[in-house]
């Protein structure tokens, strides 16, 4: 579930942007000649809806139904009581409650005689839902993630602004975390209660434990820190999902060059672009590149590895999450930084 | 060790039913299903588990990162990574031809895997695992009772956290991060902050905590797995006459409640004793659907599983099940208020499993936030 603060912040996500994103949603359903778009969120695959009307679920599921024209309409199982939380926190869409919302949604789409549904992901639709669609109103369903995608694709300013300050709280958090400690969870409590001190939506942490010996990333609080060991934060804030990789030691010599790896880091993917690639001069010199790859919110994934070095990218995306493993002076290194956010990439979206 | 009793149990149940294969679906929000069957706590993307009858479990999930994972955490099961996973989930099952399959759950089930099937059809497997997951064996409800002690620790830390100027987040943070120090992967969460205003429980909203105020929680932490939950409400400083009136109503309503659990009663019994407490002081609006949810409910892999605690639910209470009760509803003079200890069904009784006293906490006001 969502645990952290889930709030309508209009100075960072305003009714404007979102309405515009809506407006930008039905040009394309008009032009492909669709009545409506259909889009299921639960806290796990919510990034369409949360994209959409800057709604998170904490809990349970509900279905955005966008027709041609009008405010787009939320329907879900969650009870009256949940909804007036649920209208306070997003007030972008009208509410409607039903233990059944799929026949809800049929049954709107009747009563505007709608023909024609395009669905995001519509393999992934629960089918109960799917269902109840098609017993309360005959129409024909379409998959809708390619239209989707070519709209939400587009980065626009209030996204980009919301990644900086998102990476910005893992950035400080990660202050937090003592380098000697024993175990992965005694490292990350603190870094957890950092970034939900600084209002996150919801902070997900894993640790690769001993570097020397695995570079895979486990939940365990438990497992026991090696000589050097990294750690990757999660963090959801204000429906945008960043995540961040760095390497530690608790020798502090190896500990002062990650340091150092993570500042030049840092700057070099201000600059670099979210295109499915990792150019030469990212890397800090003397770096020998592992493994790498690229995540990117989509359909409704918050973040779903969309490139790596045998995969390339296949269609714009609005930013990216560059992971890389690298060797340096004989130490594994792994890290992630947000990439696409350049003052280039903000001001053509600005436009 | 706990996953294997689970799979030997879920080969057995579906030899006994005749099935050849299930078919089952989970995500981080409904996983209990997926984790019968596979032992992974899956946090992003969705997950399939097919199983055969010779008890070959095979994980298919769609995301990279949870795949690496899962090699690691549950090394003993068979993980594959696949993008398209309706598609590649659909090329197995369909090698199994016209064998006897089942699927759930079934309002979960993606379309797109009913559609391939086409004419084959999933028999629905839910009725088959959730009596699995009602109905514990000794090791998950050893693992329950695992989880009760950091339910009880997770409150006293939230109690300990609760001042004044404090704000409703902040309070979280520190649960989560304790948490997570111990170990705890997951934890079902939500918080009430105020007076009467206040009609329910939902995720922080930047609520200030102020002398006066009820502050309402449900602590749910998951270890290896299986939720506990723990309903407790405090107030910001010294409880007034109508706090305390009210509490001792929702007090003699669980313990009411508690009296009744026994094998052999039904769900309804057990919400008919809480809710004829509250008849009794004239508030029994306030049990009904417009009010509260349930008066309780299962626990387990799902921290909300069957049997849900109401009035029209006629399951039948059996030993080996594990439950919380807890008479939570809204109350027009204080508020919303919660109150709920969780248990196991044993043959003479209730086990309770959450220690922490039942009572009205009171926070000292002049405890200021830091």
């Amino acid at each position: 579930m969502r645990h952290g603060l889930i709030l309508w912040r209009e100075e960072e996500l305003s009714l404007s942007d979102i309405t515009t994103r809506q407006a930008r949603l039905q040009q394309a359903i008009a032009a492909a000649d669709l009545d409506g778009a259909l889009i299921y969120t639960n806290h796990v695959r919510s990034a369409g809806v949360t994209w959409l009307s800057g709604f998170t679920p904490y809990w349970s599921d509900g279905l955005v139904l966008v027709l041609r024209e009008g405010l787009p309409i939320f329907l879900t199982a969650l009870s009256k009581r949940v909804g007036e939380w649920v209208k306070s926190v997003a007030p972008t869409f009208e509410v409607a409650h039903s233990p059944f919302p799929g026949k809800l949604a049929g049954e709107r789409l009747s009563k505007v005689g709608a023909k024609r549904l395009g669905v995001v992901e519509l393999d992934r639709m629960p089918g109960g839902v799917v269902d109840e669609i098609v017993s309360s109103n005959p129409v024909e369903l379409s998959d809708a993630t390619q239209l989707f995608m070519s709209v939400r694709g587009t980065a626009d300013p209030a996204e980009l602004n919301l990644v900086r300050v998102t990476d910005g709280i893992g950035h400080k958090a990660f202050a937090a975390g003592d380098v000697t400690s024993k175990s992965a969870g005694d490292f990350t409590g603190p870094i957890e209660r950092a970034v939900r001190m600084a209002g996150a939506e919801e902070c997900y942490i894993a640790v690769a434990p001993d570097l020397s010996k695995d570079r895979r990333f486990i939940r365990s609080g438990n497992a026991k820190l090696g000589r050097t060991f990294a750690v990757r934060l999660s963090i959801a804030y204000n429906g945008v999902w960043v995540r961040r990789i760095e390497t530690f030691s608790a020798v502090a010599e190896i500990r002062a060059r990650f340091s150092s790896v993570s500042v030049g880091l840092d700057k070099a993917s201000l600059a670099h672009p979210a295109d499915g690639s990792v150019s030469a001069s990212y890397l800090p010199d003397g770096a020998r590149l592992i493994d790498w790859h690229l995540e990117a919110p989509y359909g409704t994934r918050p973040l779903k590895v969309i490139a790596d070095a045998e995969t390339p990218l296949s269609a714009p995306v609005p930013y990216g999450i560059l992971t890389t493993a690298f060797v340096l002076d004989g130490e594994t290194i792994v890290a992630s930084r947000p990439v696409g956010l350049g003052d280039n990439v903000l001001r053509e979206a600005t436009k | 060790m706990i996953g294997e009793i689970r799979k030997k149990r879920l080969i057995e149940a579906m030899v006994d039913a005749g099935l050849d294969g299930l078919v089952l679906y989970g995500n981080a929000w409904q996983n209990d299903y997926l984790r019968y069957a596979a032992d992974f706590g899956i946090l992003e993307g969705e997950g399939l588990a097919v199983v055969t009858r010779d008890g070959d479990v095979t994980l298919y999930l769609d995301d990279e990162l949870e795949g690496e994972r899962a090699s690691v955490e549950c090394p003993e099961v068979k993980t594959v990574v696949a993008d398209n996973l309706i598609e590649t989930v659909s090329c197995v099952l369909g090698r199994l031809g016209n064998s006897r399959i089942a699927a759930g759950p079934k309002r979960h089930l993606p379309y797109g895997l009913a559609a391939r099937r086409g004419d084959l059809r999933f028999e629905d497997a839910t009725a088959l695992v959730d009596r699995l997951l009602m109905v514990k064996t000794t090791d998950e409800l050893a693992a329950i009772q695992g989880a009760a002690r950091l339910a009880d620790e997770g409150y006293a830390i939230f109690r300990d956290a609760a001042a004044v100027g404090k704000k409703d987040y902040e309070l979280i943070a520190e649960i989560e991060s304790f948490f997570r120090n111990e170990g705890v992967d997951d934890n079902f969460m939500i918080i009430g902050v105020g007076g009467p205003e206040v009609r329910g429980m939902a995720p922080p909203l930047g609520k200030v905590l102020k002398p006066g105020d009820l502050v309402t929680t449900e602590l749910t932490p998951c270890v290896n797995g299986y939720y506990v939950q723990i309903c407790r409400t405090l107030v910001i400083g010294e409880p007034n006459e109508a706090q305390r009136k009210v509490f001792g109503i929702y007090n003699d309503a669980l313990e009411a409640g508690l009296a009744v659990v026994k094998p052999g009663v039904t769900a309804a019994d057990i919400a008919r004793a809480e809710n004829d407490i509250f008849r009794a002081h004239g508030l029994g609006d306030y049990v009904t659907s417009e009010y509260t949810r349930v008066r309780g409910h299962g626990l387990g892999l799902f921290p909300d599983t069957k049997p849900h605690i109401l009035e029209d639910v006629n399951t039948v209470i059996e030993e080996g099940m594990s439950l919380i009760v807890h008479p939570n509803t809204y109350n027009p003079e204080i508020g919303y208020f919660v109150h709920g200890d969780s248990l196991i069904v044993r043959a003479d009784g209730p086990e309770i499993l959450t220690k922490t006293p039942r009572q009205l906490f009171s926070v000292d006001p002049r405890r200021a936030a830091a």
